[in-house]
């Protein structure tokens, strides 16, 4: 039988079995959200493989600060927002370094290949692509916001932005995706 | 705005709702976080904080410092027991193991392989191998009989085993191979999943389960550690000895929901016009995630299954980890 989804009570055990040692409770954890955390990760960075290690890092940061979670919103919830903050310190380390060798490509022109989109099928595959192609900024504004649900004044906080400048990225992103899509 | 842009955008927002809130790794990252969470406290026990990046950077020079001596063609090797031979020689205590090199161990001799900075492989008594490659980006062994154990944390398809009846990929593991001096193997996965490839056909197995492999067949069809003897007979049956048909619908009837890992590579590997019923017996066993349609998995749509594939391997895993949670709570 598939796997049950997860639910508060059943992680809040796990979390606290994980926090004695118990791998194979951190293990569970893992199984059942590694999804969600992979799916942010890809769609924030586009990479697949540069995804995958973000979402190592995340379960691994997540393992270290087991003790922070108080149980105050769901385990998911906390570990999500983990993971985009993970993925967020890894972009500005790349930056600094890349600032520190050279001189910084504009990010926002990059050409974004279209087999970096997660996979799919059908029209949702033309949407994931569109998203995929979004300058950086935008895309990751347009999934924080459109696809995970968080407000722009959290987004402002984790991206380090305005919250004016996170409605501007979320309009365009937005309006570029609706021209992608119908062109 | 105008009310077209409305319409765009309700259908823009309609559209991003129907994506997929989780998308699987195509590889397990598991043994990797487990590696590196292994060696840390949860952050309720962590002391001494600067240790951490003091020890990681000592850690880095000499994984670089080894990384550049490993690219040299040779992998270290160290005697577990008895008199291994490597290269025509006895190995005493370590030694280096070179691309062309024969390893071989009698019936009491056992010898550990380093695989680069990878991982490692376990010699067990009675084997031969050979190394064929050992470079950063394809580590190679080539077993002509005998049994290994391997473990490997790296990313997929870095490390290899040929074989006479086909190649073990790595895709992030720890697994037992077994081949006898007529070719014959059995894989059997203890952590993540090995990939077994002969000629175009494939086999992926997780943890917890097996898969036979015959010269001139390639690999059978994986089957859980504990499946009903009337399905791995039967399945035996059908890759290996001809049964056709009449084993496949062997194998569909005692099969269990667990034994899904099977019965979706049976799938595959039957004739077209019995493709429909093992679908629906699949299906009945382990229902299909929203997308995957008979007539997809009939035709053998890739991305459907695919995404079948990703739900089936995660119960399977999940199975496993709740099994050894079991195990060692009394």
């Amino acid at each position: 039988m598939p796997a049950a989804p997860p639910t508060a009570d059943s992680d809040l055990l796990l979390v606290r079995r994980a926090r004695g040692g118990d791998e194979s409770a951190f293990a569970d954890l893992y199984q059942r959200h590694v999804g969600r955390v992979y799916a942010v990760c890809l769609r924030l960075v586009r990479e697949r493989g540069r995804a995958e290690e973000l979402t190592q890092d995340a379960f691994v940061r997540c393992w270290e600060r087991l003790d922070r979670y108080r149980g105050e919103s769901a385990f998911g919830t906390w570990l999500y927002r983990l993971a985009v903050n993970v993925v967020f310190e890894a972009g500005r380390k790349d930056r600094r370094r890349e600032t520190r060798v050279a001189i910084e490509a504009e990010p926002e022109r990059r050409e974004v290949p279209l087999d970096a989109a997660p996979a799919g099928g059908g029209l949702r595959l033309d949407l994931e692509q569109a998203i995929a192609t979004l300058p950086e900024g935008a895309r990751q504004v347009f999934v924080l916001f459109d696809i995970e649900g968080y407000a722009h004044d959290e987004i402002a906080a984790m991206m380090g932005i305005a919250v004016g400048t996170s409605k501007a990225q979320l309009f365009r992103a937005r309006r570029l995706l609706r021209e992608r899509l119908d062109s | 705005m105008s009310a077209h842009d409305d319409a765009g955008l309700r259908d823009l927002l309609e559209r991003v709702r129907e994506l997929p809130r989780a998308i699987e790794p195509e590889r397990d990252l598991w043994p990797g976080i487990r590696a590196r969470i292994g060696k840390r406290e949860t952050g309720a026990g962590r002391r001494w904080p600067w240790i951490v990046p003091l020890t990681a950077a000592a850690l880095l020079l000499l994984a670089l410092g080894y990384r550049a001596w490993s690219e040299t063609g040779t992998w270290g090797v160290e005697r577990i027991a008895g008199r291994p031979d490597v290269g025509g020689a006895h190995l005493g205590g370590t030694g280096r193991f070179h691309v062309g090199d024969w390893l071989t161990t009698d019936d009491s001799s056992r010898a550990r392989i380093a695989v680069g900075d990878i991982g490692e492989v376990d010699v067990q008594p009675g084997s031969r191998l050979r190394l064929v490659a050992a470079k950063s980006s394809e580590h190679r062994l080539a077993l002509d009989h005998g049994s290994i154990a391997a473990s490997v944390d790296a990313p997929p398809r870095l490390f290899f085993v040929d074989t006479h009846a086909g190649t073990a990929i790595d895709l992030g593991c720890a697994y037992t191979l077994t081949m006898d001096s007529a070719g014959n193997g059995l894989l059997r996965v203890t952590a993540g999943y090995v990939e077994f490839h002969w000629q175009g056909r494939r086999a992926i197995v997780p943890l917890g389960a097996s898969v036979r492999t015959r010269p001139g067949r390639g690999p059978g069809i994986p089957v859980a550690s504990d499946a009903p003897p009337a399905l791995a007979a039967a399945l035996d049956s059908f890759a290996f000895a001809g049964g056709g048909a009449g084993a496949a619908r062997r194998a569909l009837a005692a099969a269990r929901p667990e034994d899904a890992v099977s019965i979706w590579h049976l799938l595959g590997r039957v004739a077209p016009g019995e493709r429909g019923a093992v679908y629906d017996r699949l299906a009945h066993l382990f229902p299909p995630p929203r997308g995957v349609t008979r007539a997809g998995a009939v035709q053998l749509d890739s991305i459907q299954l695919q995404a079948y594939w990703n739900v089936i391997r995660r119960a399977a895993w999940r199975r496993e980890i709740l099994k050894a949670i079991g195990k060692r709570v009394p």
